[in-house]
């Protein structure tokens, strides 16, 4: 038992929740203005490799960071375009967004450093380790708080700062308003689309941010589908923690907890495969037991487009 | 004549969505400096050059077709069914464990085999189904959770209780199953076998499942207009349950097809890394769950792949271009999908009808 949960693992907990949480976060914010995102999984995967690609260019990992988020945010316009311009059906466009990011990364992989599989550079440098002064002395908590990359804090700190902005601000009234009835919020002169599309942009940010954490935040690499849906795992974070981001932190530090507990127990007899099957069923459970119901309604609304 | 005329406006959005898809490949090319014609003529010589490669596109597309057909029969209803890739997996590991362990004569074996796939494949998916229906768990989530459930399990009962022993190979995989359970090849030494027939068959069973009865009217319905559907009389619940189950039985079916005609035993990781089940919900995109449409988008598809197949071996062009393609593909229509809805709702104006 002392083994199993040592300071490490908490530590861990961390790092494998930032991902989940960031992306989580630019979901909840399109559903607060009546989209539902499936595409996170793409998006999430398209910060994670052009953060590379940027860390590669400009050999500065704070300008990677920003080439992903300018890239990101030119395919989550895409989707606001095709699905609040055209009309398509958001879940629709989700999907064929991940295909278009599973694509485009595999071929942009080969076409830029002319390699199948991975990209790796030992000379690249990574997101850096920060120390936290004052924490990182106290004993057991400076080993699970201090030495982190620079996005886990900062993650925190948009966890925040979203949920007083969208429960304290008029800008943020306005946003849920979107989402909860956009032609009454037309009628007071809310101009729906804006915000939409800003909710979008604001998910591709999140998601860049999210990638850049993947693929430079421990080891500086880029593999094909490294996501490994992650960025489903958010989804399901969004919705168990209802949109709210203090709900959507609880959930994505659940799932961070059962995934660094599974690589855990890989040091014990069990198989691998079990290991790994068990943060998609505590998942499954959490979701049994958390049900999100303005889900549903927001599914009626829409005309029933998933149930 | 009218019909012929709606058919024809049919043809032309997908139409100009292979095009765009083909400008977009054009570009990929052109980034990576090879020539587009060249590398286009070798795609199509590695999709339909002769009659060898053709059959090996028609073999590819044979799981596509499948689970393309359950996904769409899914959509038709209202149901976003994600789970085709662990539908497939359980499907092909009953199918193989029965092929493996049930005595009898070979025939017999095989078609027990087929069956237990559909089995398998139906009851995962009724498995999420029922968690949608009984407790509101969203189904896209939840059959998107248990594929991952699915892989891990599959894997686990060929690392380790079914492994095969025998050889000196140290891959996760089942023996080999006896030759007279094989599905029979349609030519000799082609990879294409009798599971072709049984997607096509299954296409054209599903079109007349949908279009031609009732049940399959109230399962359109459902999926068009819910609360008129519900209005008429249609047991939501019970047509959820029989459209995933057979939406699951056909996935099933897609990876027994596989493992007893390409494969001859489960392999850990064969069915989910050529991703045939994410190529079956495109061609599902693509055909807008027409059956007939999701069949013919499926061989599209598969041409795709093998032809990307043929292109690197004589180009210095990566095959991965093959995936731009589809990906812009099912963007496209994606968009065009609401083009559609765009031009109901003026309809609908124009009739002065309030919503």
């Amino acid at each position: 038992m002392q083994q199993l949960f040592d300071a490490a693992l908490f530590g861990s907990t961390l790092r494998i929740m930032t991902p989940i949480l960031l992306a989580a976060l630019g979901g909840a914010l399109c559903s607060r203005v009546g989209l539902f995102n499936v595409g996170l999984e793409g998006l999430v995967l398209i910060g994670a490799f052009s953060a590379i690609v940027g860390n590669y260019l400009f050999g500065n990992v704070l300008l990677a960071v920003i080439f992903s988020i300018i890239i990101v945010m030119l395919f989550s316009a895409l989707f606001a375009f095709i699905s609040i311009n055209l009309k398509a059906n958001a879940i629709v466009v989700g999907i064929s967004l991940n295909f278009l990011a599973a694509g485009l990364t595999t071929f942009a992989l080969r076409a830029i450093f002319d390699v199948k599989g991975a990209y790796y550079d030992k000379d690249m440098q990574g997101l850096p380790k920060w120390d936290i002064p004052l924490i990182k002395d106290i004993p057991w908590v400076g080993d699970v708080f201090s030495g982190h990359s620079p996005l886990i804090y900062l993650g925190i700190l948009i966890v925040i700062g979203l949920q007083f902005y969208l429960f304290k601000s008029v800008s943020g009234f306005r946003l849920r308003s979107v989402g909860e009835n956009p032609v009454a919020a037309q009628s007071i002169g809310i101009k729906v689309r804006g915000i939409q599309y800003g909710a979008v942009l604001m998910c591709g940010v999140l998601c860049a941010l999210a990638g850049a954490q993947l693929s430079l935040g421990q080891v500086t690499m880029f593999t094909e589908g490294m996501t490994a849906g992650r960025g489903f795992i958010a989804l399901v974070a969004t919705m168990l923690g209802q949109a709210n981001p203090l709900g959507v932190m609880g959930s994505s530090v659940l799932f961070g907890f059962m995934e660094a507990f599974s690589i855990r127990l890989q040091g014990f007899t069990l198989p691998t495969h079990f290991t790994q099957m068990l943060p998609y069923i505590v998942t499954l459970v959490a979701m049994f037991f958390f049900k999100d119901r303005t889900y549903q309604q927001d599914a009626l609304k829409a005309g029933g487009s998933s149930r | 004549m009218n019909r012929v005329k709606e058919s024809l406006r049919g043809l032309v959005q997908p139409l100009l969505a292979v095009l765009i898809g083909l400008l977009a490949g054009a570009i990929a090319i052109m980034v990576v400096g090879g020539s587009v014609v060249d590398t286009y003529a070798e795609m199509w010589k590695g999709a339909f050059g002769n009659f060898y490669f053709f059959t090996n596109t028609l073999a590819r597309s044979t799981p596509i077709i499948l689970a393309g057909l359950g996904v769409a029969l899914a959509f038709r209803a209202g149901f976003f069914n994600m789970g085709a890739e662990g539908q497939m997996i359980l499907g092909g590991l009953s199918a193989a464990l029965t092929a493996l362990y049930l005595p009898g004569p070979g025939w017999f074996v095989c078609i027990a085999a087929i069956v237990a796939g559909i089995i398998a494949g139906g009851i995962w998916s009724l498995f999420a189904g029922w968690l949608d229906a009984r407790f509101g768990m969203n189904l896209l989530i939840t059959t998107l959770l248990l594929n991952y459930i699915a892989i891990n399990f599959g894997g686990y009962m060929v690392s380790y209780p079914f492994k095969d022993t025998t050889g000196s190979a140290a891959m996760a995989q089942t023996p080999m199953i006896d030759q007279t359970v094989w599905l029979p090849k349609l030519f000799q030494g082609m990879s294409l076998h009798a599971g072709f027939i049984i997607a096509i068959v299954a296409a054209i069973l599903i079109y007349w499942f949908t279009h031609k009865t009732v049940t399959g009217y109230e399962i359109r319905m459902l999926g068009s207009n819910p609360s008129f559907a519900t209005y008429g009389g249609v047991r939501r619940i019970r047509m959820m349950m029989l459209s995933m189950i057979i939406s699951g039985g056909l996935a099933g079916l897609a990876g027994a097809g596989e493992v007893l005609g390409t494969q001859y035993r489960f392999l850990d990781g064969s069915l989910s890394s050529a991703s045939y089940a994410w190529s079956g919900i495109m061609a599902t995109l693509l055909a807008r769950s027409h059956p007939l449409g999701t069949a013919v988008a499926a061989v599209l598809l598969a041409a795709l792949q093998t032809g990307a197949m043929g292109m690197e071996r004589n180009t210095d062009v990566p095959l991965e271009v093959g995936s731009v393609i589809q990906a812009v593909l099912t963007l496209f229509v994606s968009a065009q999908i609401g083009y559609s809805f765009l031009k109901r709702r003026k309809e609908k104006k124009s009739n002065a009808t309030t919503v």
